[in-house]
């Protein structure tokens, strides 16, 4: 693919494929938000909300486009400073909404600055990445980076906004990946969040299953999450652990690298740190949300009624939908949600398995086009944004179809372009910017 | 540098190949959801959108031949209001002004009311279980008030208590695996009563009718959106018996006052085998079963389902002997003039085998009439088994009688070809058993009914059958309709009909069944008491009837369970049924004359059954001694 684009001398400025699919993302999801909130009491709000943001990320957009892309690599120090700001500011000046203190209220409008910062997030990173060379293979850069992006993720999640953190993790963890980092440092990455998946999800179950404390031996587990004692006491067993694994190998004559064990210590102790910070800032509904993921059938008025009235929703749509403002599910409100989370259970349930598998065709669309523009990026800089706004993409596409389909928990993450978002919809239109920007001088600094 | 960029080309690639898989994957799951499973979904979703108003569709209704509905319906009213309608202060002024009084109720409470409807957006129930007078004052204001809708609903009634109950069985909630197993075509909803037992049970789905209702869309917290659709009810079909009412009736009362409240009456006509009565002791209430306020019933209040009249098997006893008579009249050279001299017993040989009583010198007619065994132990041995078995055969015995209702028992026919099938042996003593209907030989009451039938129609064997038609209430056309059926013919000469026939005639008019004697009829009957070793012998009655220079027009059969004797227990039952067939208003019968006398003078009772034989002398004395006492009261036998 690479080689179709330098033979051309006169170029396109703009790819318009990929514009194509995302002005026609965002005018299908203009049409189903209406549709979605024709029914409620905020139909207004929502809708005027929705205009204004429209032609913001159009704009920002086209600013985006105009820019050169490699000022974001020179004055990544400052755009970090600013990620910082936003996020600290936010959690100072920013006002709650459902639980989360993520919000700024300006006089005209509403903005969440983790949105925009999702997209700094991964400009910043890949200018990190940029200046590593040839270390981008070394164990110093990945800690590195994590000593960089750290500080973000522990504001987010002090807000807190896990839905950022599930979208901007897998976006760095693809852009790590394309950047050619090692895949054993990647495992690494993956098992420290293994570990501390596996204790939110553990302490989320056995939160909201009292009984199970019974035994001695699960409720000192549960204990881990509060008691520093415990805490401590884990902390030197995962050490000890980790010693007397290695002698153990000794002994048995298989040599391996004394550091391979080191390393496996630190991750568990680190996952096990996040999975405690994780279940601090955990809500209640968040718990039930991981509940009705894990056992579905446990909860039919609860979390997981939401995505079964979701999936009844997209089922009777059948082919041809039940027309625009006509769905049953959405308009009587069955379907939670609906302008947001859901807003595919609207498309399944309005315009039927046609309009969701063209929602899913211009998404594999743009990122097939995110890819090739990666390709034909004229520096190593503009490939790796590309790469993580690929996986930012990705990311959403996945969550937002899995979570309608029963593969992934409900999260509470909207799909860019369809869900009603203003923060959502120009951040989001701002990263595909950045990617027209390094497509549009894809030859000039060769 | 350039070989580097590559592997990191090869890295996105790997990515964008499985972005695509994914991307496939998720299309064929879409694709499963919404085409495949599209129906499921709509269903779920249909009934997420809909709440619906019932109106309980009238069940058909169950006439006797005579017109009489024993199976109703009773409706009741309810008025809703939704909120669908006008909300408009104004408009509530008006309506609880305008129906307040129609309901009897205070304004300010009607208010109230739509107040909390409009308010919680539900239906709201503004009066129920209203009066039928009112309501139709309340469906007219219904036209001009809009959101106001009477919702009907149909319950079950037996208007004539307990009628033939266990023929028309009773209505009852659906338990698990009836609501499993339902007719999803007709709609069922959990709440709703199904016949559970009798016709009500085999004509459920033509009785059902289709349940009506207001549907109406409501959101997801049942906020009242629109009226969908009021869909009328539509009425289930009319089932009309050939039961007649009076005869029924009076099979019921009788079967009731009798000695001991149980047993079983049917009637047929012997002309088609359309059945007149179908009664079992001990009935019950019907409407009892019925249970809408959704309480349990008390285990007290179940009765047994068992249909005694098709499902209980009993020794004929001596209405057997008429079998016995037609193989011996049928085999040739009987004289029913020649006496045969009964000292009391019979004597077998290795065996002595008792008689009732000491009846001296019977021809055919007597010992028919005065149901002497030793005359028919003498038949029989003359005749031998095979010729009865041949008989029994004729007519059937050993086999149901067909009749359309489920659990029928064929009972069980006696005679050496069984047991020669067995491998076994046939005595003299089972000859003579059999000669009186006692022995392994078991039939059902209307076994015997078909037998009377049998015989009154000089050997036609109909299929009885209660269903006259079936009548759909939407296009008034007949679905269904009952018709004879000839299950066989006797062929028999009508030489031997016509003695059978003087001996039934002589039994009813000077002989043991002296109670059903009634003037202006002819009546024919046999009594049977049927041995019972395990407690009070059982009662049976056989007779049929007609109009003199007519063909006999009914065939009954009356069982009485432990009634002790056919005549006194049975037989008054059977005269009340014969009496209310023909429309005779006649006093009672003179009890102490008409069979007393002789009984005091002639007969003793003496029990003739196998149990009887393998007694030891002792046993039989005390026997004697407390029968002499039931002789002196009941008499008969």
């Amino acid at each position: 693919m690479m080689t179709a684009y330098p033979a051309r001398t006169r170029k396109n400025r703009l790819d318009w494929l990929l514009l194509g699919a995302m002005a026609g993302l965002a005018l299908l999801g203009a049409l189903c938000i209406m549709s979605a909130v024709n029914s409620v009491s905020f139909y207004n709000p929502v809708v005027r909300t929705h205009l204004i943001a429209l032609p913001l990320g159009f704009a920002a957009f086209f600013a985006a486009w105009s820019f050169n892309y490699q000022i974001f690599d020179e004055q990544w120090k400052p755009l970090y400073g600013v990620i910082l700001a936003l996020l600290i500011g936010v959690l100072l000046f920013g006002t709650y909404q459902r639980g989360s203190k993520s919000w700024f209220v300006l006089p005209f409008f509403s903005m969440q600055p983790a949105e925009i910062c999702r997209v700094l997030t991964i400009l910043v990173a890949a200018a990190f990445l940029d200046r590593q060379g040839r270390r981008i293979r070394d164990m110093r850069t990945l800690v590195l980076l994590g000593v960089l992006i750290g500080p973000v993720f522990g504001l987010i999640m002090l807000q807190p906004d896990f839905s950022s953190i599930v979208i901007t993790f897998p976006a760095l963890l693809v852009l790590l990946y394309c950047a050619g980092v090692n895949v054993f440092y990647l495992a690494l990455v993956l098992a420290f969040a293994a570990v501390a998946g596996f204790f939110t999800v553990a302490w989320t179950y056995l939160y909201l299953h009292p009984a199970l404390l019974d035994y001695a031996l699960l409720d000192a587990f549960y204990k881990l999450a509060s008691r520093p004692l415990y805490m401590a006491g884990f902390s030197v067993a995962v050490a000890v652990a980790g010693y007397a694994a290695w002698w153990f190998f000794k002994q048995l004559r298989i040599f391996l690298p004394s550091f391979y064990f080191v390393l496996a210590t630190l991750v568990v102790l680190a996952g096990f740190f996040a999975g405690v910070f994780v279940d601090h800032q955990m809500k209640p509904y968040q718990r039930k949300r991981v509940e009705a993921f894990l056992a579905p059938q446990s909860d039919p008025q609860g979390a997981s009624y939401n995505v079964l009235q979701a999936q009844i929703a997209m089922g009777s749509g059948g082919i041809l939908g039940k027309g625009l403002f006509s769905g049953t599910q959405s308009q009587l409100g069955f379907v939670p949600e609906k302008h947001t989370d859901f807003i595919l259970a609207v498309v399944g349930e309005e315009l039927g398995l046609w309009g969701t598998l063209l929602v899913l065709g211009l998404y594999l669309l743009i990122l097939w086009r995110v890819a090739v523009v990666a390709y034909a990026a004229s520096d190593r800089y503009g490939y790796l944004v590309c790469s993580g706004i690929f996986g930012m993409f990705l990311t959403y596409m996945l969550i937002n179809f899995g979570m309608l389909i029963g593969l992934f928990p409900v999260a509470g993450i909207p799909l860019p372009f369809i869900s009603y978002g203003g923060s959502n919809l120009v951040s989001s239109m701002l990263a595909l910017g950045v990617v027209q920007s390094v497509y549009a001088r894809r030859i000039t600094s060769g | 540098m350039s070989a580097v960029k590559v592997s990191f080309n090869s890295r996105l690639r790997s990515l964008l190949v499985l972005a695509l898989i994914a991307g496939g994957v998720v299309a064929l799951r879409l694709t499963d959801i919404q085409l495949l499973s599209h129906d499921r979904y709509l269903k779920l979703a249909e009934r997420n959108r809909t709440q619906v108003l019932y109106q309980t569709a009238p069940r058909g209704r169950i006439f006797t031949a005579d017109g009489k509905a024993v199976a109703s319906n009773a409706p009741s009213f309810d008025l809703y209001y939704l909120s669908a309608g006008p909300k408009e202060e104004s408009y509530f002024a008006r309506l609880a002004q305008d129906f307040a009084p129609r309901l009897g109720m205070d304004k300010e409470k009607v208010l109230e009311k739509l107040r909390q409807g409009a308010k919680s957006g539900k239906a709201v129930a503004l009066a129920e279980n209203l009066s039928p007078k009112s309501v139709m004052a309340l469906k007219e204001l219904q036209l001009y008030y809009p959101g106001v809708y009477v919702i009907e609903e149909n319950k079950r009634v037996y208007p004539y208590g307990i009628f033939a109950s266990h023929l028309i069985g009773y209505l009852g909630s659906m338990e698990g695996d009836e609501w499993k197993n339902r007719d999803l075509s007709l709609d069922y909803r959990l709440d709703a009563k199904i016949g559970k037992n009798g016709l009500e049970k085999k004509f459920e789905k033509e009785l059902k009718g289709r349940d009506g209702g207001v549907f109406l869309e409501v959101d997801y917290r049942g906020r009242v959106r629109r009226v969908i659709e009021d869909r009328k009810w539509q009425p289930g079909s009319d089932l009309y018996l050939t039961l007649n009412y009076a005869v029924q009736r009076a099979a019921e009362e009788g079967l009731k006052n009798s000695m001991t409240g149980r047993g079983a009456a049917v009637a047929l006509d012997p002309r088609t085998g359309a059945v007149l009565a179908l009664a079992t002791a001990p009935a019950f209430e019907p409407g009892m079963f019925v249970p809408y306020d959704d309480e349990p019933q008390p285990k007290s209040k179940r009765i047994s389902e068992y249909n005694l009249a098709v499902q209980g098997i009993y020794p004929p006893a001596s209405t057997f002997k008429v079998i016995t008579a037609i193989a011996a009249i049928e085999k040739g050279g009987f004289n029913p003039e020649k006496t045969i001299y009964c000292p009391g017993y019979y004597d077998a040989g290795s065996r002595v085998f008792k008689c009732w009583g000491v009846h001296q010198h019977d021809n055919f007619f007597e010992g028919m009439a005065d149901s002497c065994d030793v005359y028919f132990y003498t038949l029989a041995a003359q005749t031998g088994p095979a010729a009865i078995e041949k008989t029994q055969r004729m007519f059937q015995f050993g086999k149901p009688t067909g009749i359309d209702l489920p659990g029928e028992k064929a009972g069980n026919l006696y005679g050496p070809t069984k047991r020669a099938r067995n491998r076994s042996y046939w005595f003299i003593g089972d000859t003579l058993n059999l000669s009186i209907g006692q022995g392994e030989l078991l039939v059902t009451p209307i076994k015997m009914a078909q037998f009377a039938a049998a015989l009154a129609s000089r050997g036609k064997i109909w299929r009885p059958y209660y269903l006259d038609r079936l009548v759909s209430n939407q296009t008034g056309k007949i679905i269904q309709q009952g018709q004879p059926e000839l299950l066989g013919t006797v062929d028999i000469k009508d030489s031997t009909w016509d003695l059978i026939f003087k001996a039934l005639k002589q039994t009813v008019d000077s002989g043991t069944a002296s109670r059903v004697k009634m003037k202006g009829l002819n009546v024919y009957g046999k009594t049977g008491t049927a041995q019972n070793p395990h407690g009070d012998d059982h009662g049976w009655f056989m007779a049929f009837a007609g109009r003199p220079g007519e063909e006999p027009s009914l065939a009954v059969a009356v069982f009485v369970e432990f009634g002790k004797g056919g005549s006194s227990a049975a037989g008054p039952i059977a005269r009340e049924m014969i009496k209310a067939y023909f429309g005779i208003e006649e006093e009672p019968l003179r009890r102490a004359e008409s069979a007393g006398g002789t009984a005091s003078s002639r007969k003793m009772v003496i029990p003739t059954a196998p149990a009887a034989q393998i007694m030891s002398n002792m046993d039989t004395m005390q026997r004697l001694v407390l029968s002499i006492g039931q002789a002196q009261s009941g008499g008969e036998e």
